[in-house]
């Protein structure tokens, strides 16, 4: 096999946060401490951990939405983190972030179409007769009907609005998709469609995922590797089959505890 | 303690910022007080000149305004043309007067408008509730200018009242219950123009205020124990209502003082506003100045007691500071 | 229902009174600037329709009136000789002599047709209650775009960007709220020369006006732009590369437009009224045009302001401006929620 660049390679991440000095006095929060990560083309991760674990930071740090205090982040071998601006765009256009709550996730204002087609507007691709085409097309790629082109968001249902979400960051063709808290707040059912069309996408259009969420069993389900954060740190990592039958670290084995049953093996 | 003790000190800054600003704003208009002189034949451009540079008024902008400063310490603050002596010992009975006057107008109007306003707000969807809604309405409506007029039109008809003015001559004369007396009857007038602006705005605000508490979860339980309405309202619904209600002090002060300004000027009373349009009339810098700043001293002092007030009643703000 | 019933109606209001003052050329009997020496303080004249012989006409009829004391006082009615109401007459400027265009109503010479009455220099008070609304009201309306205007921008600024700019805009804010609006604006009334032609003291007062006042606005929409600025759906704009000037305009600025009108519709009779105040105190627009605020100057007599009750009406005409304003605001504070409050 060869040594073939993995996507996304991070090593040494830091963010830390400064509390401005109120009354009681500012203190830092060091939400990312120190995080190596490898994410090779075609191999699903699910980063896993407790809300305050800082993995919902780590994303946005690895979406460029936020600017890292320490380390480095290479996308296909390439430091991302020494551009800005317009160099960024190629990138923007590879990773895509998809956040919790679709319920805010999308303008309320705007209808179905035009928020799958904004990311086509912001990059100037094509015209507004060819961006609402593609709109359709990229619908009914993920299984919404074609009604839903001109509903406003709170006419939909928490199913409707994250399929959506998923639509609006393919418009633009990624290479990887990350998905913070995509299941959450979703009823199981809802959790079970979604997750085999993001299978269904990932083999046709060559997609790599990051999941990223507190749900363990359901990760355990979805992703080839494991990566479990605790406190900003990550604390194991590696297939997913081998952490949950020999969890080495404690907070794993808490975790593990905790879940009432687990599947026995990962299915890819 | 430190709180307000820190509000104060940013007032101060706020003061400071305030004067200078005015002071270029001021500095910013074309010729000044001797520009009329100009106009006379008989008086030479040399001695014009000799003027400015006797009062100063040919340094530079900083210097004046360090000038200006200093004289803070003397009680001067600045000298006004107009009346040939220093603005100071001119400004003080003026601001007093309009203190007064707002003062007086400020108590009433609140004191008309929380039991007024909370009343309402028991009240909704009835009769009342409408007839107060058109009344305010239809008073907000009016003008203040409109409406001092209309009560000086009023007072000059009935003669039930002195048409403008503070005192009646002769008023050193008067003994201390007479001269109270006096100033009392012509208070009436301006004080009702203020009041009479001011209470649709204000009444609204304690409706609301007083509406939106009385729809809080802690006052439905208290009904639910059987606590009768009257209860309800003056010992739980209008209290949790008092922080809004002074934080909405402060607002209705910036707003009865600049419709002082108006309504001393129709009514003659002798506050800061006749002299400031005086002052602007006659190109009097620093005459400008002082009205200027010394009602903005009023609305600082006026948002003070309010943070103070404030600090009194509501029991979270104070344990934040502990 | 009701609601919709009252910004209709409010609406309507609003735009009668502003078409009617567009026409005023037309609509108004004489021009504004014309005197007639001979009738100082002429009360409205009466329309008759039934003369002195008992006979009704259909179309409506003046007597030429005069004092005979001269003094201004009691005036009467000639009644030997009725001078029907004319429609669209020429129109006649100020020295008399033929302009184009038509005036709606007239009558023959001697008479007039002083339907409001005239002041003390026998000038048709209802001609310069229609010019001078063009000056009071559009005043208003210019001064808030610019209050609103700059507000905005400075607010979405200061929101969006925070830090430096935001500490900066509000400091300054801070600074111009700490004075009583009426003595800010006396201040920079005071910066400018006093006596300013009539064409230019408009401009300089919508602009003194409207600039000044931009730090409530600014606040306001700080506080939306605030909030709006967190909401996931930004931060997912951002994350495919959209400019800040993209989010600005496609999903924080539409937030901002139900706070704007509920202001417009408030701060337009604020700003009316400060240039009445303000040309009533001899600090705006000056003789001799009119504007309803130096109109309403002569009332500071006290001759006027109990003798004439015409004199009033330029005060009078705010009140259902300011009616139909405020309902217009209460509407749409309504439609928009608390959160435009």
């Amino acid at each position: 096999m060869e040594a073939e660049e993995p996507l996304i390679r991070v090593r040494g991440l830091t963010k830390r946060y400064t509390r401005p000095g109120g009354r009681r006095g500012g203190g830092t929060v060091l939400a990312v401490a120190d995080v190596d990560l490898t994410i090779a083309r075609g191999t699903d991760l699910a980063l896993v951990g407790e809300s305050g674990s800082g993995k919902s930071t780590l994303a946005r740090c690895l979406a460029r939405l936020e600017e890292p205090t320490g380390g480095g982040i290479w996308f296909e071998g390439a430091d991302i983190l020494a551009l800005h601006g317009r160099r960024l765009r190629p990138f923007r256009e590879r990773v895509q972030l998809i956040l919790q709550d679709s319920a805010t996730a999308l303008d309320p204002r705007l209808r179905g179409a035009d928020i799958i087609s904004e990311p086509l507007q912001v990059l100037g691709r094509g015209n507004r007769r060819e961006r609402r085409r593609r709109a359709l097309e990229l619908m009914e790629a993920v299984g919404l009907p074609a009604a839903c082109a001109d509903r406003l968001p709170l006419e939909l249902s928490g199913g409707q609005r994250q399929r959506l979400a998923i639509a609006r960051a393919l418009a633009v063709q990624p290479r990887l998709l990350i998905l913070d808290e995509a299941f959450t707040g979703l009823d199981v059912s809802i959790q079970a469609q979604i997750a085999s069309l993001l299978q269904d996408l990932r083999r046709r259009h060559g997609l790599t995922y990051l999941y990223i969420s507190h749900d363990l069993p359901l990760m355990a389900r979805l992703a080839d590797e494991m990566a479990i954060m605790f406190q900003g740190r990550i604390v194991e990592q590696g297939d997913t089959a081998r952490i949950i039958a020999e969890p080495a670290h404690p907070h794993t084995q808490a975790l593990l505890a905790a879940v009432a049953s687990l599947p026995a093996a990962a299915t890819p | 303690m430190t709180r307000l003790a820190r509000r104060a000190g940013q007032g101060l800054l706020l003061l400071a910022g305030v004067s200078v600003l005015s002071f270029v704003l001021i500095d910013l208009a074309p010729g000044d007080f001797f520009a009329e002189m100009r106009l006379d034949p008989r008086i030479e451009p040399a001695t014009l000149q000799a003027l400015r540079s006797r009062y100063g008024l040919d340094r530079p902008l900083p210097e004046r305004y360090l000038r200006w400063l200093g004289s803070l310490a003397t009680g001067e603050l600045g000298y006004s043309f107009a009346y040939g002596g220093p603005v100071g010992p001119l400004l003080w009975p003026r601001a007093r007067n309009t203190l007064v006057l707002t003062a007086t107008a400020t108590v009433l109007a609140w004191a008309l408008a929380v039991p007024l306003g909370a009343w309402w707000a028991t009240r909704r969807g009835g009769p009342v509730d409408a007839v107060l809604a058109g009344l305010t309405a239809t008073l907000l409506a009016v003008p203040d200018l409109v409406l001092v007029l209309g009560l000086l039109l009023l007072a000059v008809r009935t003669g039930w009242l002195p048409a403008g003015g503070m005192v009646s001559v002769g008023h050193e004369q008067m003994l201390w219950g007479e001269g109270m007396r006096d100033l009392a009857s012509h208070l009436v007038l301006p004080v009702t123009a203020l009041v009479l602006g001011a209470l649709p705005v204000l009444t609204r605000y304690v409706r609301a205020s007083v509406a939106e508490t009385l729809r809080a979860p802690f006052v439905r339980a208290a009904r639910a124990h059987g606590i009768p309405e009257l209860r309800i309202l003056l010992h739980h619904a209008l209290p949790a209502a008092a922080n809004p209600l002074i934080s909405l002090f402060g607002l209705s002060l910036a707003g009865l003082l600049s419709m002082s300004l108006l309504v001393e000027v129709v009514t003659s009373w002798p506050g800061l506003g006749p002299l400031l349009l005086e002052a602007i009339l006659a190109r009097d810098v620093y005459l400008v100045l002082g009205p200027v700043l010394a009602s903005t001293l009023l609305l600082l002092a006026g948002n003070l007691l309010a943070d103070a007030l404030l600090l009194a009643t509501d029991p979270r703000i104070r344990s934040e500071d502990a | 229902m009701k609601g919709r019933l009252a910004v209709g109606l409010a609406l309507a209001a609003l735009a009668t009174v502003h078409l009617a003052a567009l026409c005023a050329g037309f609509l108004a009997p004489y021009a504004p600037l014309e005197q007639t020496r001979a009738l100082p303080y002429a009360p409205p004249t009466r329309l008759h329709f039934v003369d002195a012989e008992g006979r009704f006409h259909l179309r409506p009829f003046v007597y030429a009136i005069a004092d005979p004391s001269g003094a201004g006082e009691a005036y009467q009615e000639d009644r030997r000789q009725p001078y029907p109401l004319r429609f669209l007459v020429p129109a006649v400027d100020a020295t008399g002599a033929a302009t184009t265009g038509k005036r709606l109503l007239g009558v023959d010479e001697p008479a007039r047709v002083f339907l409001l009455g005239t002041d003390g220099l026998g000038r048709d008070q209802l001609s310069r209650l229609l010019h001078g609304a063009r000056i009071s009201l559009l005043a208003g309306l210019l001064a808030t775009v610019l209050s609103l205007g700059l507000g905005w921008l400075l607010g979405t600024l200061a929101g969006f960007y925070g830090h430096g700019l935001d500490a900066v805009l509000m400091r300054s804010a801070e600074l111009f709220l700490a004075l009583p609006w009426l003595y800010l604006l006396f201040a920079v009334r005071a910066a400018l020369p006093l006596h300013i032609a009539p064409a230019q003291a408009f401009l300089l007062l919508v602009l003194v006006i409207g600039l000044v006042d931009w730090a409530r606005p600014a606040r306001l929409v700080r506080g939306v732009v605030l909030s709006a600025r967190e909401r996931s759906y930004v931060l997912a704009a951002r994350g495919f590369g959209a400019s800040d000037f993209h989010l600005i305009r496609r999903h924080i600025a539409p937030q901002t437009l139900g706070l704007l009108l509920t202001q417009a519709a408030l701060l337009v009779p604020q700003y009316i009224l400060a240039e009445v105040t303000l040309s009533f105190l001899g600090l705006g627009v000056s003789e001799p045009v009119p504007s309803w605020g130096n109109m309403l100057a002569a009332l500071q007599r006290y001759h006027v302001l109990t003798s004439y009750w015409w004199m009033w009406v330029p005060g009078l005409a705010l009140v259902p401006v300011f009616l139909a304003y405020y309902a217009l605001a209460e509407a749409l504070r309504r439609r928009a929620g608390p959160a435009a409050l």
